[in-house]
């Protein structure tokens, strides 16, 4: 039944503990959906954990365990105190104080998703918190936000441009969505997404497995996103080329 | 090193998961309290739950072994009749001792305290940090008060409408009378048994029941 292949406490290549996948963007984006849609992929071959930051309700981690993805044990909720940023990047005690916990009751895991409270375009998580990160952005919030850059944009493992079956009906351009993010990151891949086409999940499900396997090999290169670049303006120059 | 790790200690930059809790303040405001009333609340911290758990950070810098620490456990656990404070009182514990045993990963107390410790409550752990580095238990017992008061004027400023130099200015107008609840150690050093009642037992009904009402609420910004 299972295609994951088996690890021990101390992993296939010497790992003790579940790839930590971060998933991070602005407030609405989609990041539970997002990972709702993994877990009903991958929950029948792979051990997934999730931790939810939340600022103010615990509705994420509610919403996971009521879309039934995953043992509602499996979700763990985390009390940022007004302070999404911090709780990721400056201080991720209360986090990985989490992620400790859950495998612990409940490994071993293979994967343990952390998803961000909704913050700004310069929220990034620590690398001590994420092997590997994800920041989500849509169509609705305006297509000239990939324009605006961040670490999140440029330097995130995964952008994923989500919710693309609203963008005529909010007057975005996907391409030039993509197109201005590919720009800022020099060969990092982009994903145009929607939770509402099967088609479009399967190559976010597809880059998930590959991170799995290269942290499994020990050959897992994650970018920390690190600080906002200096802010470019780029007057003039085409959107649209250097698409992923 | 002693005097620059209580400065370190004292640092809301250094990371130990305090940011998401408000010392109770949001819960009371839920109930009613003003800002007029927090540095009054601060005060009753100080003297009930504050005073208390100085007593166990003193303990635990003066502790030179882990059964003594483990013991300091059961007397802060027996303290903290609420399970939500005792939760978020773990957690801080836990913070703090990620952060201090990555500092000093080959202190065999602090990272045997580390592994052994079910309920780490933050006094102890602040303690056995303080030990570590070399801060005397009155310092760590001054380091437990400033933690406490100041973890509810920052909380302030995010619930209430107050002005964050107001705020910070609530604990310098209280600074006379933390030094002198840290001060005069009512814990002969290296001998807790010699007082009595050790560390003192300040009960806190109204902390704790409010305490089990917010675990229970629904929206809400901190832990505890």
């Amino acid at each position: 039944m299972s295609a994951d292949p088996p690890i021990t406490r101390r992993g296939r290549a010497g790992r003790s503990r579940a790839l930590r996948i971060g998933v991070g963007g602005p407030v609405g984006t989609g990041k539970s959906s997002l990972i709702a849609a993994l877990c009903r992929e991958l929950a029948g071959e792979i051990e997934l954990g999730v931790v939810t930051n939340d600022i103010y309700t615990d509705e994420d981690a509610r919403f996971l365990r009521s879309e039934g993805v995953l043992p509602a044990a499996r979700i763990e909720a985390v009390q940022t105190g007004c302070c999404p940023h911090t709780a990721i990047r400056d201080d991720i005690s209360a986090n990985l104080d989490a992620v400790e916990e859950l495998e612990l009751a409940q490994g071993p895991l293979s994967i343990v998703f952390v998803e961000s409270g909704g913050d700004n375009l310069t929220a990034s998580f620590s690398p001590a918190l994420a092997d590997t990160q994800i920041f989500v952005l849509d169509c609705a919030g305006g297509d000239d936000v990939p324009r605006k850059g961040g670490p999140g944009v440029a330097r995130s493992d995964l952008l994923v441009i989500n919710k693309v079956d609203l963008a005529p009906h909010v007057g975005a351009s996907v391409e030039v969505m993509v197109g201005d993010a590919a720009a800022q990151r020099d060969g990092r891949p982009v994903i145009a997404l929607s939770l509402r086409d099967r088609e479009l999940i399967s190559p976010l499900v597809g880059w998930v497995r590959a991170q799995l396997a290269s942290w499994r090999q020990g050959s897992l290169n994650s970018t920390d996103p690190g600080p906002p670049a200096p802010h470019v303006h780029r007057h003039g120059n085409a959107a649209g080329s250097g698409r992923t | 090193m002693g005097r620059v790790l209580e400065l370190v200690l004292a640092d809301a930059r250094t990371p130990s998961g305090g940011h998401a809790h408000s010392g109770g303040l949001e819960a009371a405001i839920a109930e009613g309290l003003t800002v007029a009333e927090v540095p009054s609340f601060i005060r009753a911290r100080l003297w009930t739950v504050g005073r208390c758990e100085a007593a166990l950070a003193a303990g635990a810098a003066a502790a030179g072994s882990l059964a003594e620490l483990l013991e300091l456990d059961l007397e802060a656990t027996a303290r903290m009749p609420a399970e939500p404070l005792r939760r978020a009182s773990r957690q801080l514990g836990r913070g703090l001792l990620r952060t201090a045993c990555t500092w000093w990963p080959d202190d065999r107390l602090l990272s045997g305290y580390r592994a052994a410790s079910r309920s780490t409550p933050r006094p102890v752990a602040l303690g056995a940090i303080a030990r570590a580095g070399g801060v005397s238990p009155t310092e760590a017992a001054r380091l437990s008060l400033y933690d406490d008061a100041a973890t509810v004027a920052a909380a302030a400023v995010k619930l209430a409408p107050v002005d964050a130099a107001v705020a910070s200015g609530w604990l310098v107008s209280l600074a006379g009378e933390l030094e002198a609840l840290a001060a005069p150690a009512p814990w002969p050093e290296g001998d807790p048994e010699a007082v009595d009642p050790w560390p003192p037992s300040t009960s806190t009904p109204l902390l704790d029941r409010r305490a089990l009402a917010h675990a229970d609420r629904d929206r809400k910004l901190f832990v505890s």
